[in-house]
This record gives C-alpha cells, structure tokens and sequence, in this order.
C-alpha cells in the first residue's frame, strides 16, 4: 500500500512537468508582456528595453525556463511584477476564501445531492423521481453567474437576510463567516449538486437490482440499513470518482462566483494576473492549482480501498 | 446600521479578508471607517512607478506634496513655507513647513524633497523638461533646499502640485533612491494617512488609518491645496469587480462611497432614500480615437479628417455614458469644455452636421483602395468596447475594410507600442479617454504632443501644433495662453493627432450618512466623515 | 379454442377433452417497433431531440423569422423595455435584442457541436492509441493529466490574449479542455474490451491490429462515446458562457447567448430582459442537449448512467 502511494507521488512529477512547460510556452509566446504597460506612456523604446532586461524578460527560452524551475525546486516561486511581493505570500492571502468556498459549497453539495439520488433510485418511475431528475438537470442547464445574481437580489437586496458580497474570514466567527458564504456555495453548488444526484441515483439503481440487496431484505433488514448501509456503501464508488471531477470544474466556477461576489479569492487572482501579464503570479498559481488536482485524485483512489475492500493496491 | 440578520454575531462583515486576521471592528469603530469602491483594481501603489489614476488616488493619502492646485488650477503651498525666485528666474530657492514627519515619526528634510524630486523628474513630462535646463537641485540646509536652471521655466510650480500622473510626491531619501523604473519596497510618506501594509490584498482590499501627527494647513481645502483634514480614522477601499455587486452593496450599505456607479444603475440608486448622487468630475473625460499616424491609410491626414467627418459623437457618447444627455457634450476642439482655454477654432470638421459625402471623397483622395484597417478594441473596458463597436458601424458605412481586433487592455497596452505596420502586428487605430483635468492645457497634454516620434502611441508630426505649445509655455497672461491655445487648435483640426468622441462625465454616489463629499478630478478622502 | 374455431378436415377422437374457451388474460402486444416506436420507449430521446431541432431550426432560418440586422447600432434608442419596435428590448448600443439571441443560437449551436465533434474525434484517436500501445500509454496518460488539471478558463483568455477573441479560439480552447476525459473514457472501453473472448479469438486467429480496431473495438466505444458527445455539447455552450462573462469569449460583433448576457449583466437589475432573454434560451438548448442525452444513453445502456 505504501508503495503505491509512494510511486503515485512520484508519478505526479512527470504531470506537473508537463503542466509547467505547457503554462510557460503559452505565455512565452502570448504577445505583450508587461514592460510595456509598466513603461507607462511617457516612456521611450529605450526604457521598455531597460524595464523588460531588470524583469528578465529579454533572455532566451530555456534560460527563463530552466531559471524558473530551479526557483520553484528551492520553494520560491517569483515574486509578482505588478505588486512586488512574493507569489507565495498573494496566494497565501487569498487560498483561506477559495478553500472555504470549495469545502462549503462540497459539503453543501453532497449533503443535499447524495440524499436526492437515493431518493429518486428508491422511488423510481414516479412523480418524485422525475421531479428530483429535472431539478437536477436545470442545475447545470443554467450559468451560474445568472443563479448569482438571482441569489443575491432576492435574498440579499430584498430581503436582507444575507450580506451581498464580501468573504469574513473564519477568525472572525463562524457565523459571519458562514454568512457571506452560504450565497455562493449556493450558486456554484447547482452544478455539483446536479451531477452527484444523477450519478448517484442511477448507481444505486444498479446496485439495489443486485442479489445481495434481495438476501438482506430476505433476512429482514429494514429500509432504511438496506439504503445506506449495503447500498450506498456499495455506490461509494463512482459517487466519489464524480466528486473528484467535480473539483476541476469547481475550479472553473470559483473564478465566476469570486467576481459575482466579490470573493478575494485565487479564481480572481488568476484571471486579473492574465490580464496584466503578471508572469509569475499565473505561472504560480496555475502550479499550485495541478498539484491540488493531482493530489485530490490520489486522495480519491485511496479512499477507493475503503469503500471497496476488493480493490487493493 | 440596516437591519441584519440574526446570524450577525455583532462583528461587521469586513469586505473582504487577509490570510492573516483582519482587525474586528466594534460597532463603534465601524462608523469611523470609510468604505470605498474604486475605479479600478488596485494592485501596486507606487505613484511614480505606475501611471494609473487608481493608483495616484490611493497615493494621495500616503504622500504629500510640495505644492497642490486648487480648484481653479492655481498652485497653491502645501508642504512649502515659502519660496523665492530670482530675478532673471533662473534660481528657486524653497523652505518646508515646520513639523513635517514621516509616518516613522522621523522629521522631513530637504535631502527627502531633493531625492524625490530627482526619481520624479524622469518619469514624468514636465519633470523631463526641468531635468534637461537643470543646473543644480540640492538641499541648502535641513529645510531648505536651490534649483538651480539654465533656462527660465515660469511653469515651475504648476509642475510641483499638478494633479496630472505622475505627481510630484516627496518620499524618505531611502525610499526615493529606488530607480525610477523599479517599484518602491516601502510606502512611508508625509501624508495625512498611514497605509496598513498588513492588510493589504492586492487587487481586493486595502487600508489606511489616520496618521495622527499629521498637521494639516489652516487654509480649506481645495482640491489638492489647503488643510487635509482626515475626519474618519480608517479607510478602507474594496475592489468590487462587479458593477452589478457594487449597486447592491451601495444600495444594502455594504460600503459607503462607490467611485464610478455605472450610469444605467443610477436611476435605481436615485430612487433608494439612502443614497446620494452627484457629478463626480466637472471637468470630466474626453473620448479618444486614436490614429496611427505612421502607416497607411492614416498616414494621410484627409484619411484621418474623413473619419473626423464621421464621427458622430452623439452616438459615441451615449455607447459611453447611457441615456443620460445631461452627462454628454459635443466638443469642437480638443481641450476641455467648461474650461478657460476651450475653443472652437476650426472645429467645423467636429461640430457641422456629419458628412458622409465628404468623408468619402475625402477617404478616395487620399489613396484609401480598400485595404485592412486594424482596429484594437479591449472587451474588459466598457467605455472602449462600445466605442469600438460604434467606430466599427461607422467606418464600415463608408466603405473602410475594418479588421476587428477584440482583445483585453494589455494586450491594447502593449501592442500600440508597436510602430510595425499592421501584417507585422502593428495597429491602426485604438481606443482610449483622457481625463480632463488633464485636457484644459497643453502642458500635461499627451494626446495633443505632434513631436513625430518623440510623441505618444500614434506618433503625428505636426510642426504648427508643437509651435503653439511652445507658445503656451511661453506666454506669461492668460490672453496669451488662451491664444496659443487657439493657434494649436486650429493646427490639430486639420492635421488630427486623434478625433475627439466627446465629452462626458459621471456620478459618484454615496451613502446619506456621508458628508464632506465634493467633485474633483480625484475622490477627496479630507474633510470627509460619517455620523 | 372453441369447436368452431376447429380447422376444417380435422378428425378428433371421441374421447378427447376439450378446454373450454377463456378469455385472454393478457391482452395483445403490440411491439413498438420502428423509430416512432424508438422514441416512444425512450420519451427523453424526442423531446429532448425535439426541442434541440426547434433552436437549430430557429438558428439557421434567423434571417426569416423578423429580425433585424443583430449589428445594427442605434445609441440613440438603447435599453429599451420589451415592445413593438424590439420584441425583446434593445441592450445597451441600441441592437435589437430578439435579432441577438436568435443569430447568437448560430454561434452557441456552433460551439457546442464544435466541440463535441472535436473532443470526440480526437479523444477517440489519442483513446484507441493509448489502448493498443502500453509504451504510448504511460506517456498519453500523463500527458492528460496535465492537461485535465490546468482550468479551462485560463487557457481560454491565454488564447485570446494571444491572437483575439474569436469563435474559433473559444472553441479550441474548450476542446482542448475536454479532449482528457474523452480520451480516458474511450481508453476505458477499450482496454475492457481488449479482454472480451471475441477478441482475444480475433488476435489469436492473426487478425491484424487496424481491422480488429475497426471492425471490433470502434463500433463498440461508438455508443458511450455519442452520449458523451451530448454531454460535452452541453458543457461547451455553457463554458462558452461564462467565458464571454470573464471577457475571453467571441467578439462583440458576433452575438453568441453569452456575450449577450456578458454586455447585459450590470444592468440585469434595471433592464433584466437582456440577461433574461438569453439565458432562457441557453438553459433550454442545454436542457435539450443533456435530456438527449440521458435518453440515448438509457436506450443503449442503462448502466452506462454509473458512468458517464
């Protein structure tokens, strides 16, 4: 088993190499960079020239590349060129909003997705059933910054229950903290909570046909330890799998809900570094963002072994 | 406060957060912090590094200046006692104020305002000009410091307290060493506002607290002259990318003060009892098609007068500013409406009812057969995308092959620096505004500089109208300036560094327990407080 | 079976009993057969398919259907309410917001069938590659690992900020996102495949590889794959979206459902109808895409839900 973990860490560096070089030569070979736009318009060729050679930008491909990473193997990774301050402290400043976000909106997503799916797999083919379905299918039919404004006009402008926008860090107090977030975790949990619903509900469809569900309720097991305790156990699988892919797409949606919101959050972060140029803040994050996935997906597959004791590595 | 819900454990909702903990304000403290949105996000802070509006707004309550106009644009002292200059102007001689400190409590000196002035003199278009007559600046004593010229420069003290990017705001020696074309490590001024570099996130969030041995001048103030006078003990600016989250938050009271409400949204802010509005900038922005006087078609100035026949600068203005005629007016020359030296000497070509006819003939004349014209339009701009769109419709309607190029502003940023013709990624025209603090004189006038290569993107070459500028600096009474000012219009109309798309203003708005706003061509923080 | 229902000419000896007649208990069946019979079985598959044939409909016959010129500026009448003269209301340069959403079903129709035509024929090759060939394999994979973990968005305004908002780089970019899964679903069918007798008869019979891939793997991975097809359509049009919304989608001056509710959303609390309008009409054609595809995959497979 430790071997397993061991070469799946190892096997991540090929991954993240791959993520790297690509993220590089893309914006090596995006026009602009941002000498010119720090210049300024009062500057002449010759101080873009001198602005781009203090940045470094006017050395060769490989040289940038391989300084790079030799940076990031001694753990620093850049430091921003339109701020100054190192990339590791702007990410640390904003990972606390997005981590939030992604754990609430998972928690939230899970919790009322898993118990929708069984739902509809036990009363297939009625009213319920279909009506759980096409819930679960307008939750992805809609983009979510349409469900953010929608949200936050009603329950925040209207009716004043929930703050507009803001994040309130967690030392502050859970309820505050819980306040501001209950609004987006909303709009980009539909997605999820679609996607888990379905494929819940259509593993357990599987998995309540099986033989041994008709054994248990043989024996006389009650409805509720044949649902969760042998059948949702058995679905684990695939339910978890989704999960993980979901994360990706998470990802995606935080950068829509951070703008809606007006989350500091990394999603922002990325895409207003895009737009300056600001080489090593997207170099970084998008990084870090790799390795999140990569190491999620282990996660995943460990988590495998114990819902599934046939599998084994 | 409004009602809030019974969740609120009675801290306020900070607007946003640090990775590290935010200081949690009482219910008492919170109504003496100011909370703004401003125009733009603002990510790095140094005032002479970047030239960005956002981050000259936020340098203000940092740093101080040596002197500031006021709101008829007459340079007023500030962190100066008093000056003397010689006879033949050749010599200024300047004292500091008694009591000047820098947030670290260390006294101002002359050596500061010495260095200051060197790292400004290269950034900036008039500090170019005193660079290059400089003789000698160095400091005379611990509050006293010479400047010594070659050459006369009656402009000198405009030059120290314009409003226009970059300022000329005095730094620490150490911090004011920093090579111009670097940012500064450190934000330490003498101004009436210490920042909390702690609580910075760049780009969401940023603070700054009263710097209590801060002495303000007994005159008012009046724009950037007389007492700053801070009445809150915080502000806070919170970056909202949103402008749809930004009304609400206004609307739920959320923040205070929001910088550039979308006009479209203001109707409903009127109707809210809590919320004020009023005109953020008298002297507002001047829209700008900008020309790439180096390569063909606009090489020709009837190309360019062509598309001047064609801009209809109505529809421009209301693509910009909405329904809102009140907020818009056409402009027949190229300095600021409203302002003393506005004129219409020759704008003909800007004002008479638009002339498709006449573009065309003159588009024909000019040799134009139909070849691409590179248009670069930033989409995350509102103003420019719908200009852009407009500009688009227009010149297709008289027969231009317009390659739309719809991109961000960095890119813009970057590209029209390229003096390639457009196959080799070069540009035709782009897009921007101006503001119009900036457009009332040629002095910090980029648009209107027609020196050929030396001159902003878009290079024009147009002698008459670089003869008028030197005229304007050198013309000492205002009928002369006004002249001068006559003889560059006339000189641009006909050879169009760029066409104006118009005047335009816009609201600020702000929560009614708010008061002491005033219009400006920045957002005044002094003399501004909450009940 | 009554005695007059005997066939003539039979002989029937005397002690021979016979039952009496009953009823039928079942009644006949009918089997559904043919399309319409298809469609009846699985209702999913017409409606959904139903409803997308409605927008391609409104999307190619747009010209006809009373509209205007989508980039006809009028500055002078923007934000106008809903009424005679814009069905829709106009937006915010004064364009017709019915003549927008109805060529812009063109572009999102065009994205999302871009995309899912793209993804599927390239996942599909890099799929059936990484199958057969453990050495390719071992590297493809990696290789879409990566790919998978860098968000879509990004590469998307990287794109553009490279060359210029266009409908081809947003639909390149989108691809490029969705190749990874594609590629795994379909390296997923075929190494299960791989293991079926059928094959293993094939290669040890010395079928060579090409024609054991096309006449016994592909059509098999055919079916997962078109309904994953449906599902990538879906996602596509909706990430075409949310990138007109961060301002890295198509041009202004080519409408698409999501640059019109980009240019609309800060004012979607005054005028909501330019938001509205195409938001509708996006959540419907999605509703559609993803209705057909629950439906055809339930026709071949209903396990396949676990799945995909």
């Amino acid at each position: 088993m430790w071997a397993y973990i061991v070469r799946r860490v190892l096997a991540t560096i090929p991954v993240m190499a791959v993520v790297a070089l690509f993220v590089f030569s893309l914006l090596y070979l995006a026009p602009g960079d941002p000498a010119a736009v720090i210049a300024g318009d009062q500057a002449t060729p010759d101080d873009v020239e001198r602005i781009r050679a203090s940045l470094g930008l006017d050395r060769p491909y490989l040289v940038r590349f391989g300084a790079w990473v030799w940076d990031i193997l001694r753990g620093d990774l850049g430091t921003s060129i339109f701020t100054n301050l190192p990339v590791s402290h702007m990410i640390a400043q904003r990972i606390e909003p997005t981590l939030s976000l992604m754990i609430v909106t998972l928690i939230l997503a899970v919790s009322i997705a898993v118990p929708m799916g069984v739902v509809a797999a036990w009363k297939q083919g009625t009213t319920i059933d279909r009506l759980v379905m096409a819930f679960a299918v307008l939750g992805f039919s809609v983009p979510v910054f349409v469900v953010g404004y929608v949200l936050a006009y009603i329950f925040a402008l209207e009716l004043d229950w929930l703050p507009v926008q803001g994040y309130t860090p967690f030392s502050q107090g859970f309820f505050p903290w819980m306040e501001n977030l209950i609004l987006p975790s909303v709009a980009l949990g539909g997605v999820y909570i679609a996607l888990i619903a379905r494929i819940t509900r259509a593993t357990m469809l599987e998995v309540l046909s099986q033989d041994y569900i008709r054994t248990a309720r043989a024996k006389g097991a009650g409805q509720r330890s044949i649902l969760f305790l042998h059948a949702l156990k058995n679905a684990a699988v695939p339910i978890v799998t989704i999960i993980g892919i979901g994360i990706a797409l998470l990802i995606g949606g935080a950068v829509v809900t951070e703008s809606v919101f007006a989350i500091p959050g990394l999603g922002r972060l990325t895409v207003d570094a895009i737009l300056r140029r600001d080489y090593p803040v997207i170099q970084g994050v998008v990084l870090l963002f790799s390795f999140v996935y990569v190491l999620v997906n282990l996660v995943i597959d460990l988590l495998y072994t114990l819902f599934d004791p046939r599998i084994r590595y | 406060m409004e009602r809030r819900s019974f969740l609120q454990a009675g801290a306020i909702a900070a607007a946003a957060t640090t990775g590290l903990a935010g200081p949690a304000l009482s219910q008492g403290a919170a109504a003496r912090t100011l909370r703004f949105v401003p125009q733009a996000n603002l990510a790095n802070f140094d005032p002479v590094w970047g030239t960005q509006f956002v981050v000259r707004n936020a340098a203000m309550l940092v740093w101080d200046t040596l002197y500031g106009i006021d709101s008829s644009f007459t340079p007023r002292r500030q962190m100066i006692e008093s000056e003397e200059v010689s006879s033949d102007g050749l010599t200024w001689n300047f004292q500091l104020r008694e009591g000047l400190r820098w947030h670290d409590n260390e006294p101002v000196r002359a050596q500061d305002c010495v260095v200051s002035l060197t790292r400004w003199m290269v950034r900036d278009g008039m500090g170019q000009m005193l660079r290059a007559i400089t003789d000698e600046l160095v400091q005379t004593g611990d509050r006293t410091f010479r400047w010594r010229l070659r050459q006369p420069y009656p402009k000198m003290l405009l030059a120290l307290g314009k409003n226009n990017t970059p300022i000329a705001f005095m730094m620490p020696e150490r911090v004011a060493r920093t090579d111009p074309f670097q940012q500064i490590a450190e934000f330490v001024g003498s101004g009436p506002m210490r920042f909390n570099r702690s609580e910075w996130v760049p780009g969401a969030r940023a603070t700054w607290s009263r710097f209590e041995p801060y002495v303000a001048r007994s005159e008012p103030a009046s724009w950037l002259s007389g007492g700053k006078r801070m009445l809150v003990d915080r502000v806070e600016w919170i970056i909202q990318p949103d402008p749809a989250t930004a009304s609400a938050a206004l609307q739920s009271g959320e923040v205070d003060w929001w910088e550039q409400p979308l006009n479209d949204l203001v109707p409903v802010m009127r109707r809210n009892r809590n919320i004020r509005l009023d005109v953020a900038d008298p002297l507002g922005n001047v829209g700008c098609l900008r020309f790439n006087h180096l390569h063909p078609p606009f090489n020709d100035p009837r190309a360019r007068q062509a598309i001047a026949w064609m801009v209809n600068q109505p529809d421009f203005m209301r693509s910009v500013v909405g329904s809102d005629d009140s907020l818009w007016q056409r402009m027949g020359g190229f300095f600021t409406p409203g302002t003393p030296n506005y004129t219409e000497a020759g704008g003909e070509i800007l004002t008479a009812p638009r002339d498709a006819a006449m573009a065309r003939r003159l588009l024909q004349e000019s040799g134009y057969s139909g070849q691409p014209v590179t248009m670069l339009v930033a989409q995350d701009l509102a103003p420019l995308s719908a200009m852009g769109q407009v500009a688009n419709a227009m010149m297709r309607s008289i027969g231009l092959n317009v390659d739309f190029v719809a991109t961000d502003w960095g890119t813009v940023g970057a590209r029209r620096a390229s003096r390639e013709p457009r196959e080799r990624g070069g540009w035709n025209i782009f897009f921007t505004w101006f503001a119009g603090a900036d457009c009332t004189n040629p002095a910090s006038y980029l648009g209107l500089r027609a020196h050929g290569d030396q001159a902003w993107f878009g290079w024009p070459n147009d002698p008459a109208v670089e003869a008028g500028r030197d005229k304007w600096f050198a013309a000492t009474t205002p009928v002369e300036e006004k002249a001068a000012c006559e003889e560059i219009n006339r000189a641009a109309t006909v050879s169009m560094p760029f066409a104006p798309t118009g005047f335009y203003k816009g609201y600020q708005a702000w929560r009614s327990n708010v008061t002491g706003i005033t219009s400006g061509p920045l957002p005044w923080f002094w003399g501004v407080s909450k009940s | 079976m009554s005695a007059a229902s005997l066939p003539a000419g039979l002989v029937i000896p005397p002690d021979l009993a016979i039952a009496p007649p009953t009823q039928d208990i079942l009644s006949n069946v009918t089997p559904k057969r043919g399309f319409v019979g298809y469609l009846r079985r699985y209702p999913m598959i017409g409606f959904g398919g139903g409803l997308l044939l409605v927008m391609l409909f409104v999307a190619i016959f747009a010209p006809f259907l009373g509209t205007k010129d989508p980039t006809a500026l009028a500055p002078a009448l923007r934000t106008r309410e809903p009424g005679a003269e814009f069905w829709f209301g106009s937006d915010m340069l004064g364009r017709d917001v019915y003549s927008r959403v109805l060529y812009g079903a063109r572009v999102s129709l065009l994205v999302g069938f871009s995309v899912a035509f793209f993804a599927s024929a390239i996942g599909l090759t890099i799929g059936l590659i990484s199958g057969f060939n453990r050495f390719a394999d071992s590297i493809i994979m990696r290789v879409m690992d990566g790919m998978m973990s860098i968000p879509p968005i990004l590469l998307a305004i990287a794109l553009m900020a490279l060359t210029r908002g266009s409908v081809q780089n947003v639909i390149l970019a989108i691809t490029i996102a969705e190749v990874p899964r594609v590629s795994r679903l379909v390296r997923g069918v075929v190494l299960s495949l791989r293991e079926q007798p059928y094959v293993e008869a094939a290669v040890a019979s010395g079928t060579r590889t090409p024609t054991i891939i096309f006449r016994h793997i592909l059509p098999n991975t055919l079916a997962p794959l078109t309904v994953q097809a449906t599902f990538i359509c879906a996602a596509a049009m909706i990430t075409e979206a949310i990138l007109s919304f961060i301002g890295a989608g198509t041009p202004p001056t080519i409408p698409s459902w999501g640059n019109i509710m980009a240019e609309g959303r800060a004012l979607w609390q005054v005028k909501p109808y330019i938001v509205f309008f195409p938001a509708i009409f996006l959540s419907i054609t999605v509703l559609a895409v993803n209705l057909l595809g629950d439906g055809l995959r339930d026709s071949i497979d209903p396990r396949l839900a676990t799945k995909l």
